[in-house]
This record gives structure tokens, sequence and C-alpha cells, in this order.
């Protein structure tokens, strides 16, 4: 009796079923719209899997998934590896450090558009300050985001202005909490620097650093504002990802059908992922 | 003693080189809204000029612009309002342990929590569509909780484990109810976080594109909608457009110079909870 008392769970049923609302309605009805070829007319035929078909073999959508990979591959380690260099760096600062804090956490408060429209404006190959200061030291700056070579890794530069105060924050919280003990008995051995940090320091961080990446994957996977908002998907697709496909795909051709399939599948590959970090998470052995 | 990987002059270089990198851009956009048209995208760059207002005042009165600022502030207040009246109840619940499903709800929310966008919004926006919610900043609020409603009940869970539970018990022992120990015990000693969780969905929620662009058309137009509107123009009035830029970055800055210990603090929560 006394324990039933303890656990009135109709105080969760307003947040279970907006959860269900906002989550079995979308899902089970894009999994059958993804079946189907509509598009916003009257009719809508069962086309069996002909749009998973598309989406697995058109060289178009296929390059999509692809330019995802290599953008969320290359921005999440690019960023995990800076924001753990800048929290070990400053995680020994004494004065400032919260100025220094406060100025680091600003881009991640900028919303994408805008970090678009900055970088436009920086990056532009004629009246950019980039190409401005490059051209001090004698460089001929490129036109970042408007040649194939180019584009995605101004893209992942972008990203990683915009988001490395999360790793960084994340990462520099971790390390405040690390005890103390492991890295005086390191000192006493003699221990180097490059000793202590791979033998202990990353050690005690991995949970946390599995966190971070499994967080920072999910969110560079779905990116979609910075590249909306810079290259819309060119030059030539070469900027193309999943999401902005997917939106071209249903708000622009009105393929609905397929646009359906295309984050079906993608959701799956998410899914997928998140399992595996659940896995790895519950084999550190003290799941919270 | 933690182990020093660099000197303290080289941390400090390493400090402030990342300040600076961090903050030119938006200095760089910032000095661009206050130059004259001329100056703004001189060569060599002007870098002392004397501030000139009328870009803002151009963005703000271009047609919708404070109107989109306007929806966005409420987007913001509803979204957050009703991300807390059903996430508080709920976190209280999920910080519990004996709670049946508990861990089942846990991974439910991190998985409605990573669902690509376009998934759900084409479902939703034929609902809308029939139901009049489409282009509402209600039903914007309404479909933002797929994200805001996790958040908030993650972070507000992990918040409510540092409230000593026998300052529950106590109050359970005087014959309070459990409504009461959530507003008068948890709310109050948890408030800090509340907060910090309240700035980190509003953030999220201002400065959204995706699910804006496909569920709102004129009327709930966000500020964020307003201005990607800038980049359509024939010709690209790189003042206004720099300005809006600026207008829409501000709020959420003020929140994170506020604010930055809380931000930090329930960001780092989130993670490692």
């Amino acid at each position: 009796m006394q324990r039933k008392a303890f656990s009135p769970y109709w105080l969760l049923v307003p947040a279970l079923t907006v959860l269900a609302l906002n989550t079995f309605y979308p899902v089970i009805y894009s999994v059958c719209l993804a079946f189907t070829d509509w598009n916003w007319g009257k009719t809508s035929n069962f086309v069996g899997v002909k749009n998973f078909i598309s989406v697995l073999t058109k060289p178009q959508y296929r390059g999509a998934f692809l330019n995802t990979l290599v953008f969320a591959t290359s921005a999440v380690v690019i960023e995990t590896m800076l924001g753990l260099g800048l929290a070990l760096a400053i995680n020994g600062i004494t004065r400032g450090a919260g100025l220094i804090r406060t100025i680091l956490l600003l881009p991640l408060m900028v919303s994408g558009i805008a970090v678009s429209l900055v970088w436009k404006v920086l990056l532009d190959p004629t009246q950019g300050v980039i190409n401005y200061f490059l051209s001090l030291v004698g460089i001929q700056g490129p036109a970042w985001l408007g040649t194939v070579p180019t584009a995605m890794p101004s893209i992942v530069m972008i990203d990683t202005w915009w988001q490395t105060a999360f790793t960084f924050i994340i990462l520099s919280s971790a390390l405040k909490g690390l005890p103390a003990e492991p890295f005086e008995a390191a000192r006493l051995e003699g221990a180097s620097a490059w000793q202590t940090f791979r033998h202990i320091t990353l050690p005690m961080l991995k949970p946390v650093l599995i966190t971070v990446i499994i967080f920072r994957t999910v969110d560079t996977l779905k990116v979609f504002d910075i590249i909306f908002g810079t290259t819309g998907g060119g030059p030539m697709r070469a900027t193309e990802v999943v999401q902005t496909l997917a939106y071209q795909t249903a708000f622009k051709f009105h393929r609905f059908g397929e646009s359906a399939a295309i984050s079906v599948v993608f959701s799956v590959i998410i899914l997928g992922l998140c399992l595996a970090y659940l896995r790895l998470d519950t084999e550190e052995g003290d799941a919270s | 003693m933690k182990p020093k990987f660099l000197p303290q002059f080289g941390r400090y270089a390493v400090a402030v080189t990342a300040a600076v990198v961090s903050f030119f851009p938006i200095l760089w956009i910032a000095m661009i809204a206050l130059k004259e048209r001329t100056d703004a995208f001189a060569i060599p760059p002007v870098w002392f000029f004397n501030p000139v207002w009328e870009h803002f005042a151009k963005a703000w009165t271009t047609s919708g612009f404070s109107g989109a600022f306007l929806n966005s502030v409420l987007v913001c207040a509803i979204g957050n309002v009703l991300a807390f009246a059903i996430g508080i109840p709920a976190a209280y619940l999920l910080n519990q342990r004996r709670t049946p499903g508990r861990k089942a709800i846990l991974v439910w929310l991190l998985i409605s929590y990573m669902l690509p966008e376009f998934l759900f919004v084409i479902p939703v926006y034929v609902l809308y569509q029939a139901i009049g919610l489409y282009d509402t900043v209600i039903g914007l609020a309404l479909v933002y909780q797929i994200f805001t409603l996790p958040f908030t009940i993650w972070l507000v869970r992990a918040f409510f484990a540092d409230v000593p539970a026998a300052l529950a018990e106590a109050a359970r022992l005087e014959g309070a109810t459990t409504a009461q120990i959530i507003w008068k015990i948890y709310v109050p000693i948890a408030a800090p976080g509340l907060a910090a969780t309240a700035i980190l969905n509003a953030i999220k929620m201002w400065n959204e594109l995706a699910i804006a662009l496909a569920l709102t058309f004129d009327r709930a137009q966000t500020v964020t909608l307003a201005v990607a509107g800038f980049r359509g123009y024939a010709s690209i009035d790189w003042g206004a457009m720099a300005a809006a830029s600026i207008i829409v970055i501000l709020p959420m800055a003020f929140f994170a110079i506020l604010a930055q210990r809380h931000i930090v603090q329930g960001l780092s929560l989130g993670s490692v909870k």
C-alpha cells in the first residue's frame, strides 16, 4: 500500500500522451507514406518498396547520404579533438576563466541561419575579410563556398566554429570533476604529461567522451540550417545532405512518398547508432 | 596536483586565440551593421568609423520582421510553459528509481529527441493543414515539444536528483501531497537548474529553422525565418541583413552572458547523467 502511494503514475500521463502523439503518429504516418507515390494530389497509390529502391540506388540520393557521412565524421572528429584540447589548455587558467568561457560559449547561442549569413559575408571570394587576410600573406583565397573541392570543407569549418563550444564545455566540466589522486600518483612515479594523458585522463574521460561523440554525431548527421543558409546543397550537389534532400523532395518537388522513404531510412541509421551507443554505455559498467 | 600539459603562458595564448576566433565573426557582422554602405565592404577594411543606426531601423521595419520577433518570443514562452507543466511531474516520477518502466521511458525520450526533423514534419504538416494549426504560434510551440519535452524531463530529472530525499520524506510524514512536495520542495531547491533548462529550451526554439520553415508561412513566421528571408532578395541589402542577424543573436547572447554558469552546468549535466 505504502509503496503504491509513493509512485502516483498519473503524473506521467500528460508527458507520455504528448510523447506518443509526437512520435508514434508521425513515425507510423511516415512509414506508411514511404510506400506510396503521394505528391500532395488527390490520389495516393501503394507502390511497394519502389521509393526505398530509389533511395538506395539513385546516384543523387546516395550522394547525399555519402556527403552527410563525410560531413558528420569530419566535423565530429575535429570538434571533439579541438574541444578536448581547449578544455585541457584552458582548465588550468585562474584569471579571466569566466570571461573566456562566456566568449567561447557565444557561437553556440547563434542560430544556424545567422551563422550562415555571418560566414557567407566572411568567406565572400572578393569582398570577404578572410580572403583579404590571406592576401596580406600573399595567398589567393578560393571561392570557399562556391567551388566543389572547397565547399564541404568550408561547411565543416563553419560547423566547427559554431559547435566546438559544446564539446569544450562538457569535456571541461568532466575534467574538473576528475579525482586528483591518480594524477598525484602518476606525478610521484615520474610519468610524463603524455603518459598521464594517455593512461589516466583519457580512460577516465571515456564515458563522457562517448556521450559527447554520440550527441555530436546525431546532431551533425541531422545538419540542415548551415547548408540551407549557405550553399543550399550546391555547387553541383557537393554539399547536399540527407536533410536538405528530404526537405527539397517534399516541399519543392512535392514527392512526399520519396521524401518519407529518405527520412525513414535515415532514422533507422540514426537509431542504430543510438542503440550501439547505449550498448557501449552499459558495457562501461555503471548505468545510471 | 593535476598535470601541466602547457606552461601558463601557453594556456593563455590558446585561450586568447580561441576567444578571438569565436568572437571575431560576430564582431565583424556587428561592424557591417553599423557601417555606412560605402564602408561596409571596402578593401582594405575600414576599422574605425562613426556608427550609423539606419540599418537596424531598416531591418526592424522590414515587412514582417518585428511581427516575427514577437512570434518567436511567444513560441519560446508557450513552449517553455508547456514543457515545464508536462515535464516537471514526469521528471519527479522518473527521478524515483522504483517507477516501473523508468528505463524504457528514458530511452524513448532520447529517441524522440534524436528523430530527424523531416520524418515528423510531413505528417504534422498534413495534420495541421487539416485541423487549422498550420501557420500558428500554438501549433509551433506544440510540435517543438518533440525535442523540448525530452530535454526538459531529462535535465529537470538530473537537477531533482540533487534534492535531498530526506526533505521529501519528512514532508510526506507531515501529510504533504505529492503535488505539494513537487512545488514546495523540489521546484524551489532546483530553481537555478530549472532556469538553466528554460534558457537552453528558449535558445533551441528561438534558433530552430527546419520545422518552422515547413509549418509556418506568414502569420506565425519566426524571427529565424525572417532573417533567412534577407537572403532571398534580388539585390541583397547587406547592411540590413547584418543588422537583422545581430538583432536575432542579441537576446540569446544576453542570456549566455547573464547565465553562463547555469548554462554550462545544464549542458554538462544533460550529457553526464
